[in-house]
């Protein structure tokens, strides 16, 4: 009977959520502004929707190929005077970067999703480190103690007045509740500003890497990812597997199609980094750690994805870019919000669960969560058939008594 | 044995598929007494699979507001719908709910059947129906993953209609429709039937008919999921519908077509969050109030009970849900 109060609990987190008023209205104000945001950008650069298809036959080659690419990157990067790793599970991340990074530092921290996969921030924390999120979003949740609830903005769940009295809290700077988002964001500004630059480590994951040349595309639009990536002396990226393409032309097209499905005509900021920094000015010499970090580490993420790989429909689970388009297209979400999910959300998040996490009972939950609607496939920029894959999920779930 | 991870609302459903071929668990006599007094024959090459949900929808209704009423207590649904004894201890005599039904709306349930039958025979087709020999088509036992028992059900359901001597059939309930067509060939090894939704039978046909309803009226339409996303029926509806004098037709500004939002009713997701399913009828109900329109068409069983629950909860008492067969009747007539 365990199973069936694990599933109680779930369903009451769920409808908890769903009379949660306030989780309403910021799901809904942010549901209008992408679906506005993303027709305008779709309508200003229409050849994205046949570049999406050009990227779902990049990806259905790459994701094969995942662990060959993954390979290839790290030998490119050691030839850039990086270093690359691969970790073939959540303990081995954390233990390579934990290795790198010991303990007393400072660290600032730019969004992944991978590393949220693998608890990253909190063990770090636990390592004896301080922390800090420099995301906006992130930076919300990190303070407010919750948890991410989309995956491009993961405070989708806190409407502006929550923020304006979280910071009067925690920045000792007082805020009024009828301030303007941008005075809420400004406050924000001046109180990371510093961290960036005492900073011992920057970490970052990264939205597309390649083979080649083992370059890591970062997109972004707060200009955290370029702080902190840029202005300590050690820059460590964790990345998935799934996001290895073999070329910087197929990377373009990747990065771009991500972008304008997240709802963005242009992102402020596409960094694109492939070593530590370095100088030949003198003599022609070249000369590692200029005004850049002097060291960069990427590790390459297994965590279940090369099993995930091989299977024939679940498999499309690692198409996904995470533009966070299909999320906005949930009936399910517009009420829960993350809650219909765990460490990524909705039906596709069912399958991330059980796979990569193997838990199998939160999958369940998940997946049984799913309204198997399709709204979520017609979003999405590679034609994941979430339906398909809940369908799937749930026969091999049910029928494994 | 099947999986204790399959939740209670989806295990009662699928237990009732089994034993009783109906999603209620009650008498197939039940089914069929819609189609009293139409004289459709039992044995025809063509048939019209009328479906659970069109068939029972007085009874659906009423137990879905009686499950909701649990879940929305501090019991949940979830033990109701796994144990008979509970059932009994919490004074819900379902099989009682249902003839009380059956007593009180024996007319006015299954219209929108009526309605299409109405409908086939004005453009010439002449359908049979098999009443207390159809099977069914077991989507749910497929949505709750049990596919196994889906196999087994699409076999029997297979054989049924072929020794019924059934040849072509028009699905109605997108549900039933997308199973028959789309998934019994996975199964069903030969798979021979010829599988119609009735949109694709009747849409031509029905344009070249003077279309006129009774009265003036803003109308909008909401998109059922399996109909729209898996069947592809984006247009059918809306021909008809701009076809018909009197109808204007206004639509939600994003979610329409492909994008329409579902009615929070699908695939058992009512059985598994009853109070959960009736929040997301509520949002859609509201999504299409929004282009002030006087009736919402739709065309699927589960939409229906779910729009209606959703005007309900609203309590909007000045627009009425149709199905899109009620309406083409409604037009054709005048």
């Amino acid at each position: 009977m365990k199973k069936s109060s694990n599933f109680k609990d779930y369903k009451k987190e769920i409808m908890g959520a769903t009379h949660d008023d306030r989780l309403r209205l910021a799901l809904s104000r942010s549901i209008k502004s992408f679906r506005a945001n993303i027709k305008d950008a779709l309508e200003k650069f229409p050849h994205t929707i046949d570049m999406a298809e050009e990227v779902l036959e990049i990806k259905k080659k790459a994701i094969p190929r995942m662990e060959e690419l993954a390979r290839q990157a790290i030998e490119t990067i050691e030839e850039n005077r990086g270093k690359g790793y691969i970790a073939r599970t959540a303990d081995e991340a954390l233990k390579i970067i934990a290795d790198l990074i010991g303990t007393g530092k400072l660290i600032v921290k730019g969004k992944t999703m991978t590393g949220e996969e693998i608890g990253l921030r909190e063990y770090l924390e636990e390592q004896g480190n301080e922390v800090y999120e420099t995301d906006l979003g992130e930076f919300i949740i990190q303070k407010m103690g919750s948890r991410p609830m989309h995956i491009t903005s993961p405070s989708i769940h806190v409407p502006r007045e929550d923020v304006a009295h979280l910071f009067s809290k925690v920045i000792g700077q007082e805020i009024s509740v009828d301030s303007d988002i941008a005075e809420i964001v400004a406050a924000a500004r001046d109180f990371l500003r510093e961290k960036f630059f005492q900073a011992d480590i920057g970490i970052s994951g990264s939205n597309v890497v390649t083979a080649e040349t083992g370059t890591l595309y970062i997109i972004e639009n707060e200009g955290n990812v370029r702080l902190s990536t840029g202005a300590p002396p050690v820059h460590i990226a964790l990345v998935g597997m799934e996001k290895l393409v073999p070329t910087i032309s197929d990377a373009n097209k990747v990065a771009e199609v991500t972008w304008r499905y997240a709802n963005y005509t242009i992102p402020s900021y596409v960094s694109m980094v492939s070593g530590p920094s370095k100088t030949g000015d003198i003599e022609k010499v070249t000369t590692y750690g200029a005004h850049g970090p002097k060291e960069f580490h990427v590790i390459f993420l297994d965590g279940g994805r090369t099993e995930l790989a091989k299977h024939p429909v679940l498999r499309q689970a690692l198409y996904c870019l995470r533009c966070g388009g299909c999320l906005y297209e949930c009936p399910v979400f517009a009420v829960t919000a993350g809650h219909f999910g765990d460490k990524y959300f909705t039906g596709i998040g069912a399958v991330w669960s059980a796979i990569i996490s193997g838990d199998i009972e939160k999958a369940a939950s998940i997946a049984y969560t799913c309204l198997t609607c399709g709204r979520c496939k017609q979003r999405c920029p590679v034609k994941i058939d979430v339906p398909e894959m809940i369908i799937e999920l749930r026969k091999s779930l049910a029928e494994s008594g | 044995m099947d999986s204790e991870l399959v939740p209670p609302g989806l295990t009662y459903l699928a237990d009732n598929i089994v034993s009783s071929q109906n999603i209620l668990g009650v008498t197939r006599e039940q089914s069929a007494r819609w189609a009293q007094g139409l004289n459709l024959p039992g044995e025809s090459e063509t048939v019209l699979f009328a479906g659970c949900g069109y068939q029972y929808s007085g009874q659906l209704e009423a137990l879905m507001s009686t499950i909701r009423g649990i879940d929305k207590s501090v019991i949940g649904a979830e033990l109701p719908l796994r144990f008979a004894r509970f059932q009994k201890k919490l004074g819900l005599n379902l099989p009682e709910i249902y003839s009380r039904v059956l007593a009180r709306n024996a007319d006015t349930e299954a219209q929108p059947l009526k309605a299409a039958v109405e409908v086939l025979r004005k453009i010439g087709v002449e359908p049979g129906y098999l009443a207390e020999e159809e099977p069914c088509c077991g989507a749910p036992l497929y949505q709750a993953g049990l596919h196994r028992k889906f196999a087994e059900n699409a076999r029997q359901a297979y054989q049924k209609m072929k020794s019924a001597g059934v040849k072509q059939v028009i699905g109605i309930v997108p549900y039933c429709t997308h199973a028959i067509l789309k998934l019994f060939p996975d199964y069903i090894e030969g798979y021979d039937l010829e599988v119609k939704h009735f949109l694709e039978i009747v849409t031509e046909n029905l344009l070249e008919h003077e279309l006129q309803f009774p009265r003036e009226v803003r109308v909008t339409y909401h998109d059922p999921c399996q109909l729209v996303r898996y069947l592809s029926m984006v247009e059918e509806p809306r021909q008809i519908l701009q076809a018909i004098k009197g109808i204007e037709l206004v639509e939600p500004d994003w979610t329409t077509r492909e994008y329409a939002t579902c009615c929070g009713g699908g695939g058992g997701f009512e059985a598994v969050f009853p109070e959960l399913s009736q929040v997301l009828a509520v949002n859609r109900t509201r999504e299409l109030l929004e282009t002030g329109a006087e009736i919402i068409v739709t065309h699927c069983p589960g939409c229906i009970m779910q729009l209606k629950d959703g005007l309900r909860e609203l309590k909007v008492d000045n627009v009425e849900v149709l199905d899109l067969t009620q309406v083409i009747a409604m037009a054709i007539e005048t």
